[in-house]
Order: C-alpha cells, then sequence, then structure tokens
C-alpha cells in the first residue's frame, strides 16, 4: 500500500545554504566576438553621450548654438 | 509505516536545518503555495517600488495630456519588464552575488568603476525628487517639508536597520499592496471603461496625431517604467534572501506577479490624470492634480493622490537606496546584507543612511535646482538603463559562469536584444532632446 506522502516547506533564509555557481576562480569573461561587439558598441554610444553632454555644457556657457 | 518526504527544495543538505522551522504539509497544492509565499517578495517589490513618484508624475501627466490613449503602451510594456527582471532573479539565484560585484569580476575595474558610480549618482539624484514629491504632498496637507521631510528620512533609515530582512520585507511589501488603492482612485473619477477597454487592447494615437512631445512622453514612459536601479536592487536582494536553485520557477512567478501589479497601479494612475483632461483642467504635476480634483471628487481622491504620492515616494526611496548600498557593499567586500545588525554591516547602512539623509538635506535647501536635477536623473537613466541591460545580457550568455542550466535560451536572446536594440534608440533620443531641444520641434510651438 502507498504510503501519503510528507512534504516539508523551509523558508529560505532557514535552510542551508547550497552551493552556487562560484566566480572565485573565473577571471574575467572572454572576449568572444559578441562580447567584443557589445563592449565596442557600447563604448561608442558612451562616447556619443558624453559629446552630446560637453555639447549641453558649452550651449550653457552660451559658447555655441544649435540651430539659431 | 515509512513516509515518503520530499522536500521543497534541492538543499542536499536540507535534513540539517532547524526541525522547528520546517513545516510539514500532505499536499502538494498546499507545499507550492506555502514556498511561493516564502519565495516572494524581490519581484513585487522590485515592480512596485518603480511606481515611484516620478512615475506617479509621469503616468498622471500621460492621463491628463492624452487620456487613455497610451494604456496599450503599458500592456507593451508589461511583457519587457518581466523578462528583463526575470534574467536579473535567475542570474541571482545561480550565482548568490549582486549585479554590481559580478560586473567587476567579469568586465574588469573600469566598467565596474562607471556602472557603480553611474548608478550612485542617478540613484542619489532619483531620492532628491523622491523626497521633494514627500515635501510637496505633505505641504499639501499641511505639514510644514521642515517636518515633514526629517520625519520620513529617520523612517526610512529604521525601516532597515532592524537587522532582519524578513522584517523589513514584510513591511515593504504591506507598502507595496497599500498602492490598490490607486484602484479605488481610479474607479471613483468614473472613467469610461468602453474607452479603457478598447485603448487598452488596441494602440490609438490621440487626437492631435503623433508630435514631439507624444514621443517624449512615450520615451519617458518607457524610461519611467524600466529602471537601471531595479536590475542591481533584485538581483542583490535575491542574493540576500538567499533564494535557492529550486526556487527560480516561484521567483519568476513572483517578478511576473509584480510586473502586472505595477502595470495595473500605472494604468490607475493615468485614469486619475484622465480625470483631469475630461475636467478641462491643465496639469502641472500630481500635488496641483490632487488640488485640483479634491472639488470635483472629494477629499477621498484629494487626500488619496497625495498619500500615495508619499507611499511612492518612500517605496521608491527604500529601494533606491538599497541598490546602491548593497552594490557599495558588494564592491567593498564589505558585509552588506538585511540580516545583520548595524554594528556588523556599518558600511552598508552608513551608504543607506548617508543617501537618504543627503538626499532629504538637499530638498530643505531654500530654492534648491530641481528641475535641473530631474533632467539629470532622465540623461543619467538614459546613459545607465541600456549600459546595465548589455551587461546582463552578456552575462546571462556567460556559459562558463552560469552553466548550461541559467544561460539564456535562443529566444531570450532574441527577445532581450530587440529590447536593448529599442532601449539605446529611445535613450539616444531622449538625450538628443535634452541637450539639443532645438532639433525638435514642440507640438505646442
Amino acid at each position: 500500500m502507498n504510503a501519503e506522502p510528507v512534504f516539508r516547506v523551509i523558508h529560505p533564509l532557514d535552510d542551508v545554504a547550497e552551493q552556487k555557481r562560484s566566480l572565485d576562480n573565473l577571471g574575467h569573461i572572454k572576449m568572444t566576438q559578441s562580447v567584443k561587439t557589445s563592449l565596442i558598441l557600447l563604448r561608442s554610444y558612451l562616447i556619443l553621450m558624453m559629446l552630446l553632454v560637453g555639447y549641453q555644457f558649452l550651449s550653457l556657457a552660451g559658447l555655441v548654438h544649435f540651430g539659431k | 509505516m515509512s513516509e515518503i518526504i520530499k522536500l521543497n527544495n534541492a538543499a542536499p543538505a536540507a535534513d540539517n536545518v532547524d526541525s522547528r522551522k520546517v513545516r510539514t504539509v500532505r499536499s502538494r497544492g498546499v507545499r507550492d503555495l506555502l514556498t511561493f509565499l516564502m519565495v516572494m517578495g524581490p519581484g513585487l517589490i522590485v515592480m512596485e517600488a518603480d511606481n515611484d513618484a516620478g512615475a506617479v508624475s509621469t503616468y498622471t501627466q500621460a492621463g491628463a495630456q492624452y487620456g487613455v490613449h497610451l494604456l496599450w503602451l503599458l500592456l507593451l510594456l508589461l511583457p519587457i519588464c518581466y523578462f528583463i527582471q526575470e534574467m536579473v532573479a535567475r542570474l541571482g539565484i545561480a550565482t548568490g552575488k549582486g549585479h554590481a560585484a559580478m560586473i567587476y569580476q567579469r568586465f574588469g575595474k573600469w566598467w565596474g568603476r562607471f556602472s557603480l558610480f553611474d548608478l550612485l549618482l542617478v540613484n542619489f539624484l532619483t531620492l532628491v525628487t523622491e523626497f521633494a514629491a514627500i515635501s510637496m504632498a505633505l505641504s499639501q496637507l499641511g505639514v510644514s517639508p521642515y517636518l515633514s521631510v526629517p520625519i520620513a528620512a529617520v523612517a526610512l533609515i529604521s525601516l532597515v536597520t532592524t537587522g532582519s530582512y524578513l522584517r523589513w520585507e514584510r513591511m515593504v511589501i504591506a507598502l507595496c499592496l497599500f498602492d490598490t488603492l490607486w484602484f479605488v482612485l481610479a474607479v471613483v473619477v468614473h472613467p469610461t471603461w468602453a474607452d479603457v477597454a478598447v485603448n487598452t487592447l488596441l494602440p490609438t494615437i490621440p487626437k492631435g496625431g503623433i508630435t514631439f512631445d507624444l514621443i517624449f512622453l512615450v520615451i519617458a514612459i518607457v524610461g519611467t517604467t524600466i529602471a537601471p536601479w531595479q536590475l542591481f536592487f533584485q538581483q542583490s536582494c535575491v542574493a540576500d534572501k538567499r533564494l535557492r536553485f529550486a526556487d527560480l520557477k516561484w521567483a519568476r512567478l513572483d517578478t511576473f506577479i509584480g510586473a502586472c501589479f505595477t502595470i495595473l497601479v500605472a494604468g490607475a494612475m493615468m485614469l486619475v490624470g484622465d480625470a483631469m483632461l475630461r475636467h478641462g483642467v491643465s496639469y502641472t504635476d500630481p500635488a496641483q492634480m490632487a488640488a485640483a480634483l479634491g472639488p470635483i471628487y472629494g477629499r477621498l481622491v484629494r487626500d488619496g493622490v497625495l498619500i500615495m504620492m508619499v507611499n511612492a515616494a518612500v517605496l521608491g526611496t527604500t529601494a533606491i537606496s538599497l541598490s546602491s548600498a548593497w552594490a557599495w557593499g558588494e564592491v567593498q567586500g564589505w558585509n552588506h546584507s538585511l540580516h545583520k545588525p548595524v554594528r556588523e554591516a556599518k558600511g552598508f547602512y552608513a551608504v543607506y543612511a548617508l543617501c537618504v539623509l543627503l538626499a532629504a538635506a538637499v530638498v530643505l535647501i531654500p530654492k534648491a535646482p530641481l528641475q535641473l536635477i530631474i533632467l539629470g536623473v532622465q540623461v543619467l537613466a538614459g546613459v545607465i538603463l541600456p549600459s546595465a541591460v548589455i551587461f546582463l545580457q552578456l552575462l546571462l550568455n556567460d556559459h562558463e559562469l552560469l552553466g548550461n542550466e541559467f544561460v539564456n535560451k535562443r529566444w531570450n536572446n532574441v527577445i532581450n536584444w530587440t529590447i536593448i536594440v529599442v532601449l539605446f534608440a529611445l535613450s539616444l533620443v531622449l538625450a538628443l532632446q535634452v541637450t539639443i531641444p532645438s532639433l525638435f520641434p514642440s507640438s505646442g510651438n
């Protein structure tokens, strides 16, 4: 005869800590083509943003005016 | 007769736990419900805290300007919110570490510092706007900012310094659920429900057509609904709560419920804003909206909007300050957990308290440049969000880090790269609008 199943429920904070994926010996991410391309695109985007912010400063200082 | 024992998780050493803390149930359904209730929290909080003071302002403004015409956008944003935050939850559960620490470790110090300082700066500026909302709303209720702002700051610091993650989580979930009052307010202002249903399900263009003002409001709604701090917050929160591998499906459900709830609340805010349009009242900010709607709908709406503004700002402040404190603590290698009493995690709590106190102090400075701060938040959020999402996407494709079990599937990547491209484009347009406004003629001109 089958025994009635019993389920135990434990709150994550009360449970024994489990072994997670370790980062300790990994170092930096492998520079695959997609990682390289993504980081280059991100750098280009950030440079463009910095240029826009620089323009805004110059504009606020009254040194440049676009379209006026 | 021996019993078949099944655990709610895959922890191999679960027999070592304190037996007083183990609940035994005889039904699979009850086990699942209990487990979900135990896991629930980070997803709901991260989503609902995103309906902060800035969100109240953006959504009510959208309603006041375009009525119910932009409700469809919220429905479109629901899966986007979910997919991004699901990745964060997965990463947190797989590694047990926060987002900032992971960027440092996998992409090096330069990208790590860039992400961290960008996050801290945009978070701080956002906190100033949260306290500005608290000050504005409580001023209308007759409380001086010199009283309301310091009291709010002390209360917000007390909220996290109890030395118990669970106590903090329960209080914050209660604040999240308090947001259901927005549904009451939406019903009280009597929207036309048929229009609401049609505009939610079918994308429609408002009367004036597609103008630059409309485009920027759409960008503002997207930027409000998906904020950079959310990525850092949820991953650290999941790690602090020590969610287990087996909890992933419940964490996904928590995130999904949170996404649905936040979108529904955002929709309710739009409906309250829509009442302004229907009565031909011009909109300035949520506090002015409360004052304008009071004589029409009564004190419930007036006081309700003001109180919900404070609730939104309090929720936003605790979550945003925690995302800064967790990120800084992870990178410094300090104790950075809400389980720790203050004496064991001084640096972590100090960062949180400093964020709250400095932001509160800025708001109390007479003639503080709040408009400039709001602009700064928009530009910085535009810069950090696409970069944070790129790192997230790369980390979720990092087989070395996550193994095959937790990495993105092909369909995940297709969806996420699409989201990233859209976010980059929107951020760029927003940055151009803020820095070179002459490029974009306003429809009002």
